[in-house]
């Protein structure tokens, strides 16, 4: 700041600067209903375009919570030789279950597998007609989070594979692959969208405060007439720049919840008819608080470049 | 208080607005500054408020040579400079009050002190009582005499007037440049451009006359 009237101190000078900067603050929100329409049309604009992409966070975080969900059931179907020993088959379920990649290891025989068959297929007729069981001995693995990622449980399948006991093993990867895929897919667009979003915020807010600059150049060249620097006039359009983020990405926070609410219920409709308790994440406390300082902060950024170029082009004259 | 050293102004189109000006205004002193229209008095006074850069030569203000300052310097000059103009350059926006303080709280001033000030100067130039009124509400001589109010506020070591009497009637001239007369009384140097040759006769100051961009007289009467 320049130089202050004679008669202060230090501790009060610095008490009147701030109290300065908030008078001015506040005034400032004056100054947005002075241009009703347009500071609307900004923070609607504001508001739609940064809920966008936080809506998309939110899709994204709950497409990976599923597949994390699915994940967690991936499991690796060992099909043994037959005729293996009691002595062979306790030496490999040892070996089994002394495994980092592994959470549990099932056993199923011939018979127990026979059983389930003939119950859940209604197969009874046409398997009584069998001389012999057919079916081989299977151990059911269920893998655990090590052994989950994409490239462990390859690995852990061949290695399984290469045992002498084992017929095949097999490892249902394919939908694995492509559902992480997917959300890695999913995860680029929202990332691509979002930056897009953004910079449709940058020059928005940047092309208002152009417009409020353009709006007021009269009073601009008065004030510079007089000895105010670029600083003391770029001061109240920043702070509308700032209002304009605050209120921008209260109303996108808003938007995101009553989105997530509208869909939420869908939602738990569709969850229950595939038997899961699957529930819609909105944004938690810290998410929220990221989405109202990127909005805040990137309005603050954009009207700091628009009133800096657009207040040093007015000169009285 | 001002010193033109052989100052040549040429607009970008190649208008040549001053050519090789000297003069040289005492402090406390007042002095008119009269040409026909076109003949630079408009550029002279810019040069001093750093609206405009000479092509040529050097200006001084407080003998500080304002031609060469840094733009971020620019608004440190003016503001000992009170300024008023044909068209009063007023906020319409803005209360008697506020575009009288403009100058007190561009500089830091304390609230009592800008209240204080304010009022002062709006007693001095006789608006007493009009500082929540808006510059439309007021008459041209009232609006100019806000200007006034305004360029004095802060206590300039010198004043600028261009044309501050263009828009009005004999008599409303007259009490303006009265106003000046008392300001430059108590030690303000007082510049003011004119094309009013009544306003001149009437007076007894110097007159610097401009005539196609060259000074041609700068003696004192």
């Amino acid at each position: 700041m320049s130089k202050t009237g004679p008669k202060h101190s230090g501790y009060r000078r610095l008490a009147m600067y701030w109290v300065d900067h908030l008078r001015q603050l506040f005034s400032s929100l004056g100054e947005l209903w002075r241009t009703p329409l347009s500071s609307l049309m900004t923070i609607a604009v504001l508001g739609v375009s940064l809920a966008l992409p936080a809506s998309f966070y939110v899709l994204l975080k709950n497409a990976e919570s599923v597949s994390q969900h699915w994940q967690s059931k991936a499991q690796i179907s060992l099909y043994l030789q037959q005729g293996v020993t009691e002595q062979q088959l306790a030496g490999l379920k040892q070996g089994l279950s002394e495994m980092d990649e592994l959470e549990t290891v099932t056993y199923i025989s011939p018979e127990q597998g026979l059983n389930e068959f003939r119950e859940a297929a209604g197969f009874a007729q046409a398997l009584s007609l069998l001389a012999d069981n057919p079916l081989p001995a299977v151990f059911i693995l269920n893998l655990s989070a090590t052994g989950r990622q994409p490239q462990a449980a390859e690995a852990l399948l061949q290695q399984l594979q290469a045992q002498p006991l084992v017929a095949e093993a097999r490892l249902d990867m394919a939908w694995l692959a492509r559902l992480s895929s997917i959300v890695e897919l999913l995860r680029q667009v929202v990332v691509g969208l979002a930056v897009l979003l953004l910079v449709g915020v940058l020059l928005v807010v940047s092309n208002t405060l152009r417009l409020n600059i353009l709006n007021s150049r009269r009073e601009i060249e008065i004030m510079k007439l007089v000895g105010a620097t670029d600083g003391f006039i770029q001061r109240p359009f920043l702070y509308v720049g700032l209002w304009y983020g605050i209120i921008g990405s209260m109303l996108a926070w808003w938007l995101t919840l009553v989105m997530v609410f509208w869909l939420s219920h869908k939602v738990s409709v569709l969850a229950a008819l595939y038997n899961s308790d699957f529930r819609l994440f909105g944004l938690d406390w810290s998410e929220s608080l990221l989405l109202l300082l990127t909005g805040t902060l990137l309005s603050l950024l954009a009207s700091g470049f628009a009133v800096r170029r657009h207040i040093r082009a007015i000169e009285p004259g | 208080m001002i010193r033109f050293e052989q100052v040549s102004k040429v607009y970008s189109g190649g208008f040549q607005a001053l050519q090789k000006v000297d003069f040289h205004l005492g402090k406390g002193e007042m002095a008119y500054l009269t040409g026909h229209s076109g003949a630079g008095k408009s550029t002279l006074l810019k040069l001093i408020s750093v609206m405009e850069r000479p092509s040529d030569g050097r200006v001084f203000f407080n003998n500080q040579d304002v031609s060469r300052i840094r733009r971020s310097q620019i608004p440190f000059v003016r503001r000992r400079i009170g300024m008023i103009f044909q068209d009063y350059h007023l906020i319409s926006t803005r209360s008697v009050f506020d575009n009288v303080a403009l100058p007190l709280v561009i500089d830091g001033y304390r609230h009592q002190d800008i209240r204080r000030r304010v009022s002062a100067a709006l007693d001095k130039v006789g608006l007493h009582g009009k500082d929540r009124y808006f510059p439309p509400m007021l008459s041209g001589g009232e609006q100019q005499r806000v200007g006034i109010a305004r360029a004095i506020v802060n206590k300039p070591s010198l004043l600028l007037a261009d044309e501050p009497t263009g828009n009005l009637d004999t008599e409303l001239s007259m009490e303006i440049l009265r106003l000046f007369e008392s300001f430059n009384r108590v030690g303000v140097s007082v510049l003011i451009a004119t094309h009013d040759t009544g306003l001149i006769d009437s007076s007894r100051y110097r007159t610097l006359t401009l005539h196609a961009g060259r000074m041609l007289t700068g003696e004192a009467r």
